[in-house]
């Protein structure tokens, strides 16, 4: 008997899923598991009973930790794809403030009849034990046929470690910085061979801040070519607001104190 | 001793000869700046380029390239990837044809690595003389000259080439393909020039006198801490680095599980999981113990074993590394030291 998978969405734009559905192989990887239930495809409703659980999207909602608690309790294995479900992504650029205080400036004196149970955006893993990350905005569905193959087998995650500066020279890329652009693959994750530089675009950081990211260097690095801190963790933010906030608060405090020094 | 003129006007012709035989691969500029590629017409090529970002060894141990295919449920390699056309690197850097001979230690040495051996053995090496930018430290380390390890070896006398041939197939090549004529003491003096001219653009020398001795010395010295301080571990010094061949292994499986591909990549020792093995122990926990050992190897242990520093002096890692980790830095820091 097959696996029996679902593929469901909290808070996103759904770009995951259709990225899934542009995987040229999408049907021989669905031919080891048993499709129970697409969100963006599917009619019907969720099966009572599933193996294998793929969650795209950030937690904003108190439905949605409900829906997460559940589906841990019945999948053996939980697979989060994509940004907003691996970091909080782009939704968690709202985590900074009162949730409330945010639907006000948006909705004026109608807010208190929206957002009803709305929650700072968080990704998954900060509620239920994850056992694969998939990265990326969006994700690279091969990485997710990988990922499959590996749970199916009972494997554990294998991220990569390093930042992207290493696989975009092996990409033979020119360094955004000598042209003045700043570039978070200084301590990007790596793993997509250095997507965006190719196409002459800096990186993101979608695919999360790497293991081995030295940020206070990173930082220190930034600010020596003029992007201070503050812009550098602004960058860093769009898809990393919830990531490393600690060290991140550190590396900026360190060269202000620097600044204050000399 | 064989040595020709070839025109420069004539290299084109001489390429687009050797494409009808080989495929060729010659450096050639895009947005990024130089890399090697594959040419058919000769007009691509740029033979006076300062450095490519990726040095040859690309073609000898790729990136990422997949050894052998299996089946899952026999167990069975279904087929193996290795398929060698015969090939021409034309234009290859003095420095990096003596990177090749440091690998050649370690693949055709007490364990072939059959990839890079058919490779090899099916490449002719086309090299091309230069003039040092600022990074280059080939003079420190002698390899700004070739003695072997390449088929031809062109050098830049203006309007023409001093061709020297190293091997019978490299002369062969050259008489088949290339319109050339005997070298006349016009050209004899032009290429003492231009030799004269190579060693007196060193403008930044480095003293590289009793250097395993003092890394020997120093393995503790906190220089190593501030250097990991700064490190990004991004591994950018080894992607770029002709002489790092440290790869990893990994079973990739198709999106329908019935088959996978064995696949090799390039690793570096900058990433956490370099020395990371069974059971979770890291030999090297540290950024500080990561980036020391890769000097180490280079420095140290490799010259230990094979009689030579593992560094052409190519200057690529000093030109990729945003926080100025180079073996010149490095060792003038470790000299500094033992001044004061």
């Amino acid at each position: 008997m097959k696996p029996r998978a679902v593929i469901l969405s909290l808070s996103s734009d759904y770009g995951c899923q259709v990225q899934m559905s542009n995987f040229p192989e999408l049907l021989e990887m669905l031919s080891t598991f048993e499709l129970g239930y697409w969100q963006l495809v599917s009619s019907g409703d969720m099966p009572q009973d599933y193996d294998v659980a793929i969650i795209e999207g950030a937690v904003t909602t108190d439905e949605q930790v409900a829906l997460l608690e559940k589906v841990r309790s019945i999948a053996s294995c939980v697979i989060a794809i994509g940004a907003c479900a691996v970091t909080g992504g782009v939704p968690a650029l709202a985590s900074g403030g009162p949730v409330r205080g945010q639907l006000k400036d948006v909705y004026g004196s109608g807010s208190s009849k929206v957002g009803i149970g709305a929650r700072k955006p968080e990704p998954i893993k900060h509620y239920i034990e994850v056992d694969f990350s998939i990265p990326g905005c969006p994700i690279e569905p091969a990485e997710l046929s990988r990922t499959l193959q590996r749970a199916l087998r009972a494997l554990t995650d294998n991220p990569e470690r390093q930042s992207m500066c290493g696989e975009c020279k092996t990409a033979e890329n020119i360094c955004m910085w000598t042209q003045n652009v700043p570039c978070l693959g200084l301590i990007a994750r790596s793993g997509c061979n250095a997507k965006c530089v190719s196409r002459g675009r800096a990186c993101t950081a979608c695919r999360g801040i790497a293991h081995d990211a030295n940020l206070a260097s990173a930082f220190a690095f930034a600010d020596s070519m003029g992007c201070p801190p503050e812009e550098f963790d602004a960058l860093l933010k769009i898809y990393n607001a919830m990531s490393d906030q600690e060290l991140r608060k550190e590396a900026v405090g360190k060269i202000a104190a620097q600044e204050v020094a000399s | 001793m064989y040595f020709r003129i070839l025109a420069k006007d004539h290299v084109s012709t001489f390429v687009e000869g050797l494409a009808h035989v080989y495929e060729v691969f010659a450096p050639v500029k895009n947005e990024s700046g130089f890399s090697f590629e594959q040419v058919s017409d000769g007009s691509s090529i740029v033979l006076d380029y300062p450095m490519t970002i990726i040095p040859p060894k690309k073609y000898f141990v790729r990136s990422k390239e997949s050894l052998f295919r299996y089946d899952t449920h026999s167990g069975d390699v279904v087929e193996s990837e290795l398929e060698v056309t015969p090939r021409v690197l034309f234009g290859v850097h003095a420095c990096d044809i003596n990177a090749l001979l440091m690998t050649d230690k370690v693949f055709l040495g007490d364990y072939e690595d059959p990839y890079y051996k058919a490779r090899r053995e099916h490449t002719l090496i086309v090299g091309v003389s230069c003039m040092p930018v600022l990074t280059c430290m080939c003079d420190t380390w002698g390899t700004g000259e070739v003695q072997q390890g390449c088929d031809l070896f062109l050098t830049d006398l203006g309007d023409r080439y001093f061709v020297t041939c190293h091997s019978v197939e490299g002369a062969h090549v050259l008489d088949t393909f290339a319109d050339t004529h005997e070298a006349t003491a016009e050209d004899t003096k032009a290429l003492e020039e231009h030799l004269r001219a190579f060693r007196e653009a060193f403008s930044r020398p480095v003293d590289a006198t009793s250097l395993q001795l003092l890394f020997d010395a120093k393995y503790n010295d906190e220089l190593w801490e501030e250097i990991g301080e700064a490190c990004l571990s991004c591994g950018a010094c080894s992607a770029v680095c002709p002489t790092c061949y440290c790869f990893d292994v990994n079973d990739e499986l198709d999106a329908d599980g019935n088959a996978g591909a064995r696949v090799r990549c390039w690793d570096s020792c900058m990433n956490s999981q370099f020395a990371e093995v069974a059971g979770g122990h890291d030999f090297r926990p540290t950024r500080a113990s990561r980036v020391r050992y890769r000097f180490y190897h280079k420095f140290w242990s490799y010259p230990a074993r094979y009689g030579k520093t593992l560094c052409v002096g190519c200057g690529r890692c000093d030109v990729a590394c945003k926080v100025n980790i180079n073996p010149r830095r490095i060792i003038g820091a470790l000299q500094e030291g033992a001044r004061s």
